[in-house]
């Protein structure tokens, strides 16, 4: 399956899109490859709970960056999804441990609150002109502020019973998908159908690859701006709610504490995605959050200490960039 | 808790005699003349275990002109609570409580608050000696290494690999909970061995990855001892992640609302704790006696209802370990 | 990709603005600042109890915030350039145990441990310079990954206890007081202020690292040498880094891993409103250190009136949008609708760049 488009008009189309393909390719193999090469010390690692293990785990990573994703294919960059996903899941589960919050409306206060957050986010940007980079940072904080407002420092232990089988839940038993896999799927379907295959799929890419050119052309810039920061946001709070039924616990420091943002970012590149605009993949982004994931549980399974996980994911942004802009290089010349 | 009642009224009857000739500090007699400005400022605001400590000071600080503030960092940080210290002495507090993310970093702060006067009174997790006029330690040390071990060992294989879960590596009150329930595993159960210690820094997201490590990279796992609140719940919840329940335990530290799904669930059949409630009284009584000067680094002194307790070398300890189980967790509400 | 600056009219440069790198005269946006910082002062002092304890402790709030200002020196050299470093905090973190553990380890005297993780500091900066030239990665994924690898070089090096309880002349840098008043970091902020302040303002450097900022091709014809002079402003970032790490260890007596994750967000913050576009090509020392002032001021004067820290944290944040929300509205570099959408991107080093500036 061919994942989103790019704008790259005539001939380089198609080195475009087998570049991008290539790279889905390469992350299926090195997932794979990694997967054997622990299993053969490890046997418990291509175990079935393992695996289900390392999916369901990538799960929340994999909802944050195809926010990301969609927010680097306008070139911009959205540092805020850590503390929407934290505030969501701060707010919902303070409301279901204390009042216990029924799950649907849980679910609709989620979507309200990455909505509402994802647009100022998106008015920063495009309507006071100020740089991504800088809102995001300045919303960052704005956020994380609110988490602590709103709960005075209190922790969410437990979550009610609907929120644990969302979380941890399957479908049924004579089919054993995992629910949350099943909550990526739809969502990963509707933004691959969105940016491959809409007109604001499109306008997304033309904005990221050169926005003044979008504007002669008649696309509306503003608005598919906001609309990229409103998702953005919207995918954080689904993020979050899942989050706090999967791991049924929530933190003033939730998101921001593991910095989610910086991950959300690592797997959108590692997935091929290009920093510098129109030219993405939400596949992609989708299997990096996979490929981080087994790749951390391995780190697990062979004792290599902890501390030096985040080394590892630093060294894994750079090569798959680096790389990336090599094969660029390579291939306008 | 009529049982609990009737004990220290046993025990205060018992004492009555040794009263008349010791130096003592009585209910009846603490000075509340003067309003006094009492902060509590623990590792992280967040954890339940401390919100049980606030609750119960909250209380006590009506009875005694105690003007009352729980404050601190968000997350296990020393440094969060030395900006809160700076803001304290600068505010003109009277007393500091603390319980202490790193027993030498916080002490350059406290000494010089209590330069300005300032009364120095540390809990659960103590600071350097210098650095506090007295400390409240939760249980004895021993006591509470015995039941720590005691809460797995009674359901695992005595030559098990078992592993720690603590919360950070500098903090005063798990190291020596590890020192005693190490010493008393050796001795008792000489053919367990403690393959890794963890840490999952107060927060429950991380003890919960921490427990996940141990258990992924150590399958042969029996048992998790965690010194810490959130590092029960996280140990918990791992082991019923990896659907481990039933062959994995868990015993630890933690107040009964966290934990109450997982005790029900079979995988935690001891947890030790002791009342945090009363402790955060006890916090206040302490502090206020401080600052009216009316105890002594050697002495004993009667606090409200909670009862009376002997202050040695500036050490005061508050009470035996409280073990919830399956049986009693519902009789507890914090 | 193409440079998706708008083209400037010719005497628009950085002279022209009056905000020129230039310690004196003040341009208008460094004098409005320094009226807010009045206003402050007057404002804490008169409404929040415990604020001004005498002169010597007023001065001991700075202890609290002038290493902030340190990195604040280095991030701005480096966002001039249009560039920027995520790295920092990793860094102050990374070169203060660095030096802690050489003292701790093989009894080095502090001091030279002390030089020892400044140069470490600088290292690590250059390397973030060589992965953005060499590399071609940009400047914000290759600092943010760096930031990670540093982080985690720092908790492996720092172990389960690190290093704590430093010689008493050392914590003096942090905490001590010429004569009981005037705090050593005092006279070491100013100097370093003073002369960054010559370096942007008044040296043929500070010119090129501008120049490259408000335009990196016109500087590259003119025979800048980008990527040597990009290499030099991550090296000073890392430099300044590392001192900020250094004074924060002695002002805690103790080194742990994440004691400068608190830097970036404020530093940068301090660096932009302090009228250096994130753009770059425009700014003054100058104002980034009255913005060092403000920040810092206003943090201690919350957090002493009995503020959560994460209170300050939002308004800090808010700050950060008001500032270049204003600047925007107020002309700035642009203010149609075409440079609006054009201000889009982000720039950052010319992919494609001639075989003569490698």
């Amino acid at each position: 399956m061919s994942a989103a488009g790019t704008l790259a008009a005539g001939r380089a189309r198609k080195p475009g899109r087998a570049r991008r393909e290539r790279r889905e390719l390469t992350l299926i193999a090195a997932t794979i490859a990694t997967i054997l090469l622990v299993s053969v010390s490890r046997h418990g690692f291509m175990g079935e709970q393992n695996l289900r293990f390392m999916i369901l785990d990538s799960v929340v990573l994999s909802l944050l960056g195809l926010g990301q994703t969609l927010v680097i294919a306008t070139k911009g960059i959205d540092l805020s999804v850590a503390p929407m996903l934290g505030l969501t899941a701060l707010g919902t589960g303070l409301l279901a441990q204390g009042s216990g919050l029924p799950l649907w409306e849980a679910a609709a206060m989620s979507v309200v609150i990455g909505l509402v957050l994802g647009t100022i986010n998106g008015l920063l940007v495009a309507k006071l002109a100020i740089p991504p980079i800088i809102t995001t940072l300045g919303t960052y904080s704005l956020y994380s502020g609110l988490m602590f407002v709103i709960s005075n420092g209190t922790q969410v232990d437990a979550v009610p019973h609907a929120y644990a089988v969302l979380g941890n839940g399957v479908l049924a038993r004579f089919l054993p998908v995992p629910i949350p896999v099943l909550v990526l799927a739809a969502v990963l379907a509707l933004t691959w159908f969105m940016l491959g295959h809409t007109r604001f799929g499109r306008a997304v890419l033309a904005v990221g690859n050169n926005s003044t050119a979008a504007y002669n052309a008649g696309i509306a810039v503003t608005a598919t701006q906001i609309a990229v920061y409103a998702l953005s946001g919207l995918l954080a709070a689904i993020a979050g709610l899942m989050f706090l039924c999967y791991t049924g616990s929530a933190t003033v420091t939730t998101g921001t504490g593991d910095h989610m943002e910086l991950q959300s970012i690592a797997v959108a590149l590692i997935g091929g995605t290009a920093i510098a605009g129109g030219r993405a993949s939400m596949l992609g982004t989708v299997l990096g959050s996979l490929f981080l994931s087994v790749v951390l549980t391995a780190l697990v399974f062979v004792h290599v200490p902890p501390i030096w996980y985040s080394a590892g994911e630093g060294l894994m942004i750079l090569v798959t960039v680096a790389a990336g802009r090599r094969a660029q290089a390579a291939a306008r010349s | 808790m009529t049982r609990n009642a009737s004990r220290r009224i046993a025990l205060l009857a018992a004492c009555l005699p040794l009263f008349a000739g010791l130096s003592s500090a009585h209910a009846a007699d603490i000075n509340t003349s003067k309003r006094i400005k009492v902060a509590m400022v623990p590792k992280l605001v967040g954890i339940s275990v401390f919100k049980a400590n606030e609750k119960g000071a909250e209380e006590a600080a009506k009875t005694l002109n105690i003007d009352f503030l729980y404050t601190g960092p968000v997350t296990a940080s020393a440094q969060g609570q030395v900006d809160v210290f700076n803001s304290l002495i600068a505010r003109r507090f009277d007393v500091i409580t603390t319980t202490s993310n790193n027993p030498t970093q916080l002490a350059p702060a406290l000494k010089r608050a209590m330069r300005q006067g300032i009364k120095v009174v540390a809990y659960d997790s103590d600071v350097a000696a210098d650095a506090r006029d007295f400390f409240i330690q939760n249980t004895d040390y021993g006591l509470m290494g015995r039941d720590l071990v005691e809460g797995i060992a009674k359901y695992i294989p005595h030559d098990s690999e078992v592993a720690i879960l603590s919360s950070t590596p500098d903090a005063t009150i798990q190291i020596e909970w590890i020192r005693a329930l190490t010493a008393y595993m050796h001795k008792t159960y000489p053919q367990m061995k403690i393959v890794t210690t963890q840490y999952g820094q107060s927060s429950p997201s991380q003890s919960l990855t921490a427990g996940l490590n141990i258990l992924q990279a150590n399958p042969k796992v029996r048992g998790i001892i965690a010194v810490d609140g959130a590092a029960v719940v996280g140990a918990g919840a791992a082991v019923q992640k990896l659907g481990l329940t039933g062959k994995v335990f868990v015993s630890g530290t933690s107040d009964p609302d966290a934990i109450r799904q997982y005790v029900k669930a079979g995988i935690i059949r001891e947890a030790s704790l002791w009342d945090e409630v009363k402790e955060g009284e006890l916090v206040m009584y302490v502090a206020r006696l401080a600052a009216n000067n009316a105890i002594t680094a050697n002495c004993t002194f009667t606090a409200g209802d909670l009862g009376t307790f002997t202050v040695k070398n500036k050490v005061i300890v508050f009470s035996e370990p409280l073990v919830f189980t399956k049986d009693n967790i519902d009789n507890y509400h914090f | 990709m193409d440079d998706t600056r708008p083209p400037a009219p010719v005497t628009q440069g950085p002279a022209a603005t009056g905000a020129s790198g230039s310690r004196l005269p003040l341009g208008g946006w460094e004098r409005a600042l320094l009226a807010v910082l009045a206003l402050l002062l007057a404002g804490l002092i008169g409404v929040v109890p415990g604020f001004y304890p005498g002169f010597g402790g007023f001065l001991a709030l700075s202890e609290n915030f002038l290493p902030f200002g340190l990195v604040a020196l280095g991030l701005s050299t480096v966002i001039l350039t249009g560039g920027i470093d995520l790295s920092v905090g990793a860094v102050a973190g990374l070169s203060a145990i660095v030096a802690a553990e050489l003292w701790s380890g093989l009894h080095l005297s502090i001091w030279l441990a002390s030089l020892i993780g400044l140069a470490a500091g600088g290292m690590f900066g250059w390397i973030n310079g060589l992965i953005i030239t060499r590399l071609n990665v940009e400047p914000l994924i290759a600092t943010l990954a760096t930031s990670f690898i540093y982080a985690s070089a720092g908790t492996a090096i720092a172990g389960a206890s690190p290093p704590s309880g430093f010689p008493d002349s050392f914590n003096a840098l942090g905490t001590g007081a010429i004569g009981g008043v005037l705090p050593y970091q005092v006279p070491l902020f100013a100097v370093l202020a003073i002369l960054f302040g010559l370096l942007i303002g008044r040296s043929k450097f500070g010119r090129r690292i501008v120049m490259i900022g408000y335009n990196v091709d016109a500087a590259r014809y003119a025979g800048v040498r980008v990527p040597r002079m990009l290499c030099a402003a991550y090296t000073i970032s890392g430099v300044m880094a590392a001192a900020a790490g250094i004074v924060l260890a002695a002002y805690y007596s103790a080194v742990r891993p994440d004691m400068g994750d608190v830097l970036l967000l404020t530093t940068i913050t301090m660096v932009v409103l302090g009228g250096v576009s994130i753009f770059g090509g425009e700014g003054s020392i100058a104002g980034v250190v009255i913005a060092v002032l403000v920040l810092g001021f206003l943090r201690q004067g919350m957090l002493i009136w009995g503020f959560s820290d994460m209170v300050t944290t939002m308004l800090t944040g808010a700050i950060l949008l008001g500032a270049i929300a204003i600047k925007n509205m107020l002309g700035g570099r642009g203010a149609g609708l075409a440079l609006l959408l054009a201000r889009l991107g982000r720039k950052r080093v010319r992919q494609e760049a001639p075989a003569r500036a490698r």
